[in-house]
C-alpha cells in the first residue's frame, strides 16, 4: 500500500444521484461548492457556510450531512444524493408533492435542505410525532414560512406511508 | 467564507495517521467529524498548514463493553451513540447527551472524540466525560497514555493533548447498580450550545438514599467542571429540598463563568444553581419512576 | 374551500404555480449563474468601528496569482458617485444628508465598512488576497449607543454635521396639554427594541457582465427592486440607464432588506465594465450580519393620558432611533421613527398626540427597512401602554381596547396623522381572536396554574397595517419614488396570456395570484397565464415589491390591463358576431353570449384575427393585443388584525414558552387563502424572532458580537408554534376587488402581544416589560428589578 502523503489537490470519484463523476479538486474546496460549481448541481444552496442554516443539507451514504462542513475530497468514493436526484424524472417524490400541496415553501432557498433533512428524518423515524418533526428539522432555518406548513407536509407523508 | 489553503492527507490506519501528524509538526491538525472545526476554518477564525483526516479510520469507530467499562472509539458518530442499544443498557446518560448534540445532520457526522478534543466548555461530551470520570486514551507515534477527562480539559478549546497525539478511545464506567442521573441543559433554541448544562449521576439504595454522587457543570466555567464539593452534601441524603439547595449553592460557588451575548457571567452562575436543583430532582424522580415500574 | 374549476379564481385556494420548478431544483438564484471567464469579488472590510485609513498597500494582494484587480476608495473617488439620500427641505426640513462612498476613501464608520474590493479567478483566491491587503488605521473613539451619540462630547460620525443628529421632527396634533391636565390616569414607559435583521436565507449578491459589442451592462442581482437598482446604477456610475439591464432572478427572500440599492452592487457593476469580464459577488453570512442593513432599533419614551373609563385622551412620545453609520436609499435611515410616529395610533381613536422623532448616526451598520418598518415598536408602545392603563384602572385589557377602537360605522376614519382608514374590523378581529383562544377559560387556567407556581400569561396586540402607499404619499414623505405599478399584458395568437409586471416575487407567489386575477378577467385557465417579472428589459418601469404593495398595486395593474384587453376582445367580438357587447362575456377560453350561455368563438380564434388578420377588424380598432397600464392605488390601503399570544414564563430561568398564538386578520378581499395564511405564519415567525430571540449586538467600542447564526438567533421549527388564524373580509371601497395588502402584518404585533403576555404572566410581581427581545436573562432581570422595587408599576 502506498504511503499516504499530504496533497494540495486530489482526484476524487463520487456517485451523485446515480451518476459517476471523477474530478480533480483542490483539497480545500467545500463539498457544497464542488456539487454546485464543479458538477453544476445548483439545487443545493449555501446560506451560512458555518453549519447552522441547513440549506446545504444533502444525503451522503444514506445520511443527511451539511455539505458546507465537508471538503469535497472527503466524499471520495461516496454516494451522494441531492435534490436533483429526489424526483423520478418529473414525478415528484412524496415529500416534494406534499410540500407543494401544503404550501410548504415561499422563496424556495431553504427548500432543498429541508427536503433532504426530511428524507433522513423519515428514514430514521417513519412515524414521527409533531414534536419529533419539529426537533428533527430544527437544524434547518426557514425565514419565510414559519415552518407550520413544512411540518404539515412531513406529517402528511408519514401518514401516507402508514396507510 | 471559504477556508484558507491547507494540505490534506487521509490515512487508512491509525499508525499512518500518527506518522503524518508527526511529519506535519505543530502546524498539522487532526480532522475528525469537522462539525466544529470546519466552521472555524470557513470563517477563517482558524487556519492550518495541513490536515490529517481521520474519517477513514474505521478502527476508531466502535462501541465495546469490557465488564464495567464502555469503550467508545473516538471516531464514533454522535448518532451511533444516541441509538446504541448497548450504550442505552450500560450507561443511558450517554444516549441522552448524544441526542442533545446539535441537529440530526450534525450528529450523523460529528464524533465523540472530535467534540472532546475541541473542548468547548458548553458542549455535551466534555460535560458527560467529566461527570462520569471518563478516561481518554491518547496515542502518539511512540507512546500511548490514558488521562482522566477531569484532567484533560485545560481551558476553552484547549486540552492536554499534544500536537503529535490522537485521541483514540474514550472509556466510560458502566452505570453501577442503583445509578440514576439527571441531565439539564438551558439553551436558547434546540441544538444550540448550552448556556449552562448540568449532568449528575447518583447511586441510590432501595430506600432512595444516595451512596455516591457526581455532578458536573458545562457552560459556566473555562472547562467542564466536576464539582467534587457537592458530593459529601448529597451522599447520605434522600434528596431533601434543603440538600438540593445546598448542593446547588455549592455548585454555583464553584464556577467562574464568563459572559457572552447569550448570557452574562452572573446569569450563568445563577442558572448553575437552578439547573443543579433540577438535575438532582430529575435523578431522584428516575428512582421513583423505576420503583413504580 | 376550493373554487377551482368553477371559473372563479378570486379567493380560490389554489396551489402555487411556481412551486414545481422549485421543488424539482430548477430554480436559478444569483449564485447559480455561471458565465465564461467570470471573476469573483471579496471585499476588504473594516475591523474597526471608527477609524481613519492612513495607508492601504495592495501590492502583496495584486501579485498573488489569480488576482485581477484590487480597487480602493481613492481609485474611484472621481468615477463613482456616493450613495446620498437627499430630501426636498420643504418636506423634510431637518434632515442631514451624508455621502455613502461605495468604497470608503478616508474614514471607516462601522465594523464591516467597505475598504477595498479584490477581484480574482474565484472566491477562494479572492478571500486569500483580501487577507493580503494591508490597511493601516488610526482608530478613533467610537459612538455605539444612540443616547451617547447625543452627548455634546460624542465622537462625530459625520464631522460636517457638527453633531450626530441625522433628522429631527416635532409635531403636536390636538390639545395634548389639556388631555394630560384632564386625565384621571397617566401611564408612561420607556420602550426599547433590539437591532433586528431581515436576514433572508439567501444573502445579498450580484453578477455583472459588460458586453463589449453593445457597451451594455447586464446585472443579475438578488434584489426586490430591479428598476430602482438600474436607475441608481446609472446615476452613480454616470451611465445611460438604457444601457443597463437589471435582472432579478430567483431571490431567496428579502423582507425589505433587498429593497435598497447597495454599494457592493455599484462596485461589482463598475468592475465588470472596467475589467471587461463578468464579475460575481456573493455575500457571506458574516458580511451579511455585520455589513448589510440592520433594522428597527429604537428607544421610545411615551406617556398616555386616560379617563377613568379607559378612553384615551392623549399621547406623547419621543422616538429616538439609531441610524448607524450611513443612510440607506431611498427612504433614508431616519424613516423608521417617522413611520413609528405616523402609525402609532393604530386602530384607536386618539384625540391628541405630540411627538418628537430624533435619528442619530452611530458607528454601527446602517438601518434599512424591514418588514413592518416602525410599526412593530409603535404597536409595542401603544399596546403596552393600553395594558398598563387597563391595569391601573382595573379594566380588562380587551375591554380598554374595544372602548378605544374605531368602530365599523366610523369608517372611513381620518386619523390624527391625516391618514384615511377606509374600512376595517377592529373590534370584531379582537373579539374573534379572544374567542379562538377561549379567553375566559384561559384566565381560569391561569389562576389555577399560579396556585401551582406556574406563570401563564395572555397578551393582545392589535394594529392597522398601512399598505401600498401611492405616489402622493411618498411625495408627502419627500421620498422620490412612485407608488404606482405598471403591467403590460399580451394575448398571443394561441390565446395564451403573458403579463409583464414591475413588481418582484421572492416568495410571495405573485405568479399564482396575478394569474388568478387575470384568469377571472379574461376567462382563461390559470396555466394559460405566464408572468414575467424581475427584468428591466422585459417589464415596464415598476417599483418592485416591498411595503405589502404588490397585491394592491401589481394586482391592480394586471387586472386593469386585463380589463382593457377584455373590453377590446368583447368590442371586436360584438362587431364580428353582431351580438351587443354587453351581452357577451369571456368564459373558459371563449366569447360567450350571456343569454343562453352560447359559445360564439374561441379566444384563440378571436386573438388570431386581431393579431394576424387585422384587415378583418373594424376600422376604428387597432390591431394587436398588447396593452400597458400604470395603476395608481388609493393613498394608503389599511389592513387590520389582532394577535393574541398565550405563554408560560419560567420564573427561575426567565425562559418564555409560547403555548398558543392566534391571529385574526382582515386584508379585505382575499385572492388566495393559502398564500395569505402563509404570509401570516411566516410574518409571525419573524415577529417571534424580534420578540424573543434576535438582536444584532455591539459592545461599547462598536465591535460587532453577533457575526454568525450561532449568535444571531433565528427561530427554528421547534420555536414557532402553529399560528391559529381567523379571517374577516372587509373589502377596501377603493381598490380593485377590495384587496388590501398584508405581507408585513404577521411581523408587526408579536413583540406587542408577547410583551403583554409576559407582563400578564408576571403580574403578581408587578414587572415592567419594556424591552425586546425578551431573552431569558432580560426577563429575569425584569423580575429582579420588580422584586427590589415592588409596586413600581
Amino acid at each position: 500500500m502506498a504511503e499516504t502523503q499530504f496533497a494540495e489537490s486530489q482526484t476524487i470519484r463520487v456517485r451523485v444521484n446515480g451518476q459517476e463523476y471523477e474530478r480533480e479538486v483542490p483539497v480545500r474546496r467545500l463539498l457544497a461548492d464542488f456539487i454546485r460549481h464543479d458538477l453544476g448541481l445548483t439545487a443545493t444552496h449555501l446560506g451560512c457556510e458555518h453549519g447552522v442554516c441547513g440549506a446545504c443539507t444533502i444525503i451522503m451514504d444514506g445520511e443527511s450531512v451539511r455539505s458546507c462542513l465537508l471538503f469535497a475530497v472527503q466524499a471520495d468514493g461516496a454516494e451522494l444524493q441531492t435534490l436533483e436526484g429526489l424526483a423520478d424524472g418529473d414525478d415528484m417524490h412524496p415529500l416534494q408533492q406534499a410540500f407543494w400541496d401544503n404550501h410548504a415553501l415561499q422563496c424556495g432557498f431553504c427548500t432543498s435542505g429541508f427536503l433532504m433533512s426530511a428524507v433522513d428524518l423519515l428514514d430514521k423515524h417513519p412515524r414521527p410525532s409533531e414534536e419529533e418533526i419539529r426537533h428533527g428539522l430544527s437544524g434547518n432555518l426557514c425565514r419565510c414560512t414559519g415552518y407550520a406548513n413544512i411540518i404539515k407536509a412531513v406529517q402528511a407523508v408519514a401518514e401516507q406511508s402508514q396507510s | 467564507m471559504k477556508p484558507a489553503p491547507f494540505k490534506y492527507a487521509r490515512p487508512d490506519s491509525v499508525d499512518e495517521a500518527l506518522a503524518l501528524l508527526q511529519a506535519g509538526g505543530d502546524e498539522a491538525k487532526v480532522l475528525a467529524g469537522g462539525q466544529s472545526f470546519v466552521p472555524l476554518l470557513n470563517l477563517r477564525m482558524a487556519s492550518v498548514e495541513s490536515i490529517v483526516d481521520l474519517n477513514r479510520l474505521d478502527d476508531l469507530a466502535y462501541i465495546k463493553r469490557d465488564n464495567d467499562t464502555l469503550r467508545i472509539g473516538a471516531m464514533t458518530r454522535h448518532r451511533q451513540i444516541e441509538v446504541s442499544d448497548e450504550i442505552r443498557a450500560a450507561q443511558p446518560l450517554l444516549c441522552r447527551a448524544a441526542a442533545e448534540v446539535g441537529h440530526l445532520a450534525i450528529r450523523n457526522r460529528g464524533t465523540i472524540g472530535g467534540s472532546l478534543v475541541h473542548a468547548d466548555p458548553a458542549a455535551e461530551w466534555p460535560l458527560v466525560a467529566a461527570v462520569l470520570d471518563a478516561q481518554c486514551v491518547l496515542r502518539s507515534q511512540d507512546n500511548s497514555r490514558t488521562i482522566a477527562a477531569r484532567e484533560f480539559f485545560l481551558a476553552p478549546l484547549m486540552t492536554a493533548i499534544e500536537p503529535n497525539e490522537i485521541l483514540c478511545e474514550v472509556r466510560f464506567p458502566v452505570a453501577p447498580v442503583g445509578a440514576v442521573w439527571g441531565f439539564q441543559e438551558l439553551c436558547r433554541r434546540p441544538g444550540d450550545f448550552a448556556i449552562v448544562a448540568i449532568a449528575c449521576q447518583l447511586t441510590l439504595d432501595d430506600g432512595g438514599t444516595c451512596s455516591t454522587a457526581s455532578l458536573a457543570v458545562g457552560g459556566a466555567h473555562s472547562t467542564p467542571l466536576h464539582v467534587a464539593e457537592v458530593e459529601p452534601i448529597i451522599s447520605g441524603s434522600q434528596g431533601e429540598a434543603a440538600v438540593m439547595t445546598a448542593a446547588a449553592e455549592k455548585a454555583a460557588a464553584a464556577v467562574d463563568p464568563s459572559g457572552d451575548v447569550h448570557g452574562s457571567a452572573d446569569y450563568r452562575r445563577r442558572m448553575v444553581k437552578v439547573l443543579t436543583q433540577r438535575a438532582l430532582k430529575e435523578a431522584w424522580a428516575q428512582k421513583r419512576k423505576r420503583a413504580l415500574q | 374551500m376550493s373554487r377551482e374549476g368553477t371559473g372563479k379564481m378570486l379567493g380560490a385556494q389554489v396551489r402555487r404555480v411556481e412551486d414545481p420548478r422549485v421543488l424539482l431544483g430548477k430554480t436559478q438564484y444569483v449564485d447559480d449563474l455561471v458565465l465564461p471567464d467570470m471573476l469573483a469579488v471579496a471585499f476588504v472590510r473594516s475591523p474597526y468601528a471608527h477609524a481613519k485609513i492612513t495607508k492601504i498597500d495592495v501590492q502583496a494582494a495584486l501579485t498573488k496569482p489569480g488576482v485581477a484587480c484590487v480597487l480602493t476608495g481613492k481609485d474611484i473617488l472621481e468615477t463613482i458617485k456616493p450613495l446620498r439620500v437627499e430630501f426636498d427641505t420643504q418636506k423634510v426640513p431637518f434632515h442631514k444628508s451624508c455621502n455613502w462612498h461605495v468604497l470608503t476613501p478616508d474614514k471607516v464608520r462601522f465594523v464591516g465598512d467597505l475598504v477595498a474590493a479584490v477581484v480574482a479567478t474565484d472566491r477562494y483566491t479572492a478571500e486569500d488576497a483580501a487577507e493580503l491587503v494591508e490597511v493601516d488605521y488610526e482608530p478613533f473613539e467610537a459612538v455605539a449607543d444612540m443616547e451617547s451619540a447625543l452627548l455634546a462630547d460624542a465622537p462625530l460620525v459625520h464631522e460636517e454635521w457638527g453633531d450626530n443628529v441625522m433628522e429631527r421632527l416635532e409635531a403636536q396634533i390636538g390639545e395634548v396639554g389639556k388631555a394630560f391636565q384632564e386625565a384621571d390616569c397617566v401611564v408612561s414607559e420607556r420602550f426599547v427594541t433590539g437591532r433586528h435583521m431581515a436576514s433572508p436565507l439567501e444573502t445579498r449578491g450580484c453578477v455583472a457582465q459588460f458586453d463589449v459589442a453593445t457597451e451594455a451592462l447586464t446585472v443579475w442581482s438578488s434584489t426586490q427592486v430591479p428598476h430602482t437598482l438600474r436607475a441608481s446604477l446609472a446615476t452613480l456610475l454616470d451611465l445611460a440607464e438604457h444601457r443597463i439591464r437589471v435582472i432579478s432572478p430567483d431571490v431567496g427572500g428579502g423582507f425589505g432588506l433587498k429593497a435598497h440599492p447597495f454599494p457592493e452592487e455599484v462596485v461589482v457593476t463598475y468592475l465588470a465594465r472596467a475589467l471587461r469580464k463578468p464579475v460575481k459577488w456573493i455575500e457571506d453570512r458574516r458580511e451579511h450580519l455585520s455589513a448589510s442593513l440592520q433594522a428597527k432599533h429604537q428607544i421610545v419614551t411615551a406617556e398616555m393620558a386616560l379617563k377613568s373609563d379607559g378612553s384615551v385622551l392623549g399621547l406623547k412620545a419621543r422616538f429616538l432611533s439609531d441610524a448607524g453609520g450611513y443612510s440607506s436609499y431611498p427612504w433614508s435611515s431616519a424613516f423608521e421613527p417617522k413611520h413609528a410616529a405616523g402609525t402609532i395610533t393604530g386602530p384607536y381613536k386618539i384625540p391628541a398626540f405630540s411627538f418628537e422623532t430624533c435619528t442619530v448616526a452611530t458607528n454601527k451598520a446602517s438601518i434599512g427597512v424591514y418588514r413592518g418598518v416602525g410599526i412593530p415598536i409603535a404597536a409595542l408602545t401603544m399596546e403596552r401602554l393600553l395594558d398598563m392603563g387597563a391595569q391601573k384602572l382595573d379594566l380588562d385589557p380587551a375591554e380598554i381596547r374595544l372602548r378605544n377602537m374605531i368602530r365599523k360605522e366610523e369608517h372611513p376614519y381620518t386619523t390624527l396623522m391625516g391618514a384615511e382608514i377606509e374600512s376595517g374590523s377592529h373590534q370584531a378581529s379582537l373579539q374573534q381572536a379572544l374567542d379562538i383562544l377561549g379567553y375566559d377559560d384561559f384566565r381560569a387556567e391561569q389562576q389555577k396554574a399560579r396556585q401551582n407556581g406556574r406563570y401563564l400569561g395572555v397578551g393582545i396586540g392589535s394594529y392597522v397595517e398601512g399598505t401600498a402607499h401611492n405616489s402622493a404619499v411618498f411625495d408627502s414623505f419627500g421620498v422620490k419614488i412612485g407608488g404606482y405599478e405598471s403591467a403590460t399584458l399580451r394575448i398571443d395568437e394561441s390565446g395564451k396570456v403573458t403579463v409583464f409586471v414591475g413588481t418582484h416575487s421572492h416568495g410571495q407567489g405573485h405568479h399564482t395570484v396575478y394569474a388568478q386575477l387575470i384568469a377571472d378577467t379574461l376567462g382563461v385557465a390559470l396555466e394559460d397565464v405566464a408572468v414575467v417579472q424581475g427584468d428591466t428589459q422585459a417589464t415596464p418601469r415598476g417599483w418592485g415589491t416591498w411595503a405589502s404593495r404588490s397585491a394592491v398595486t401589481g394586482g391592480g395593474a394586471v387586472t386593469s390591463a386585463a380589463q382593457k384587453l377584455r373590453d377590446k376582445l368583447l368590442r371586436i367580438a360584438a362587431r364580428l358576431t353582431e351580438v351587443p357587447a354587453d351581452d357577451l362575456e369571456l368564459v373558459q377560453g371563449a366569447v360567450q353570449r350571456k343569454t343562453g350561455a352560447v359559445r360564439l368563438l374561441s379566444i384563440p380564434e378571436l386573438a388570431h384575427r386581431i393579431i394576424a388578420q387585422p384587415t378583418s377588424l373594424p376600422p376604428d380598432e387597432e390591431p394587436g393585443l398588447d396593452v400597458t397600464v400604470a395603476y395608481e392605488p388609493p393613498p394608503i390601503t389599511h389592513s387590520n388584525a389582532t394577535h393574541v399570544a398565550a405563554l408560560e414564563v419560567d420564573i427561575e430561568t426567565g425562559q418564555v414558552q409560547l403555548l398558543r398564538y392566534i391571529v385574526v386578520e382582515d386584508c379585505g378581499t382575499i385572492i388566495n387563502p393559502i398564500i395569505v395564511n402563509g404570509q401570516i405564519q411566516g410574518g409571525v415567525a419573524q415577529g417571534i424572532g424580534s420578540a424573543l430571540y434576535e438582536q444584532a449586538v455591539y459592545d461599547d467600542a462598536g465591535q460587532f458580537l453577533t457575526g454568525t447564526l450561532m449568535d444571531y438567533l433565528i427561530p427554528t421549527a421547534a420555536d414557532v408554534p402553529q399560528v391559529e388564524i381567523g379571517h374577516i373580509e372587509t373589502p377596501s371601497p377603493y381598490t380593485l376587488h377590495g384587496i388590501k395588502g398584508m405581507g408585513e402584518g404577521g411581523a408587526i404585533a408579536p413583540p406587542a402581544a408577547i410583551a403583554n403576555a409576559v407582563a400578564d404572566a408576571l403580574s403578581p410581581f408587578g414587572v415592567r416589560v419594556n424591552e425586546v427581545p425578551l431573552t431569558p436573562e432580560r426577563v429575569l432581570s425584569m423580575l429582579d428589578r420588580a422584586q427590589t422595587n415592588p409596586g413600581t408599576e
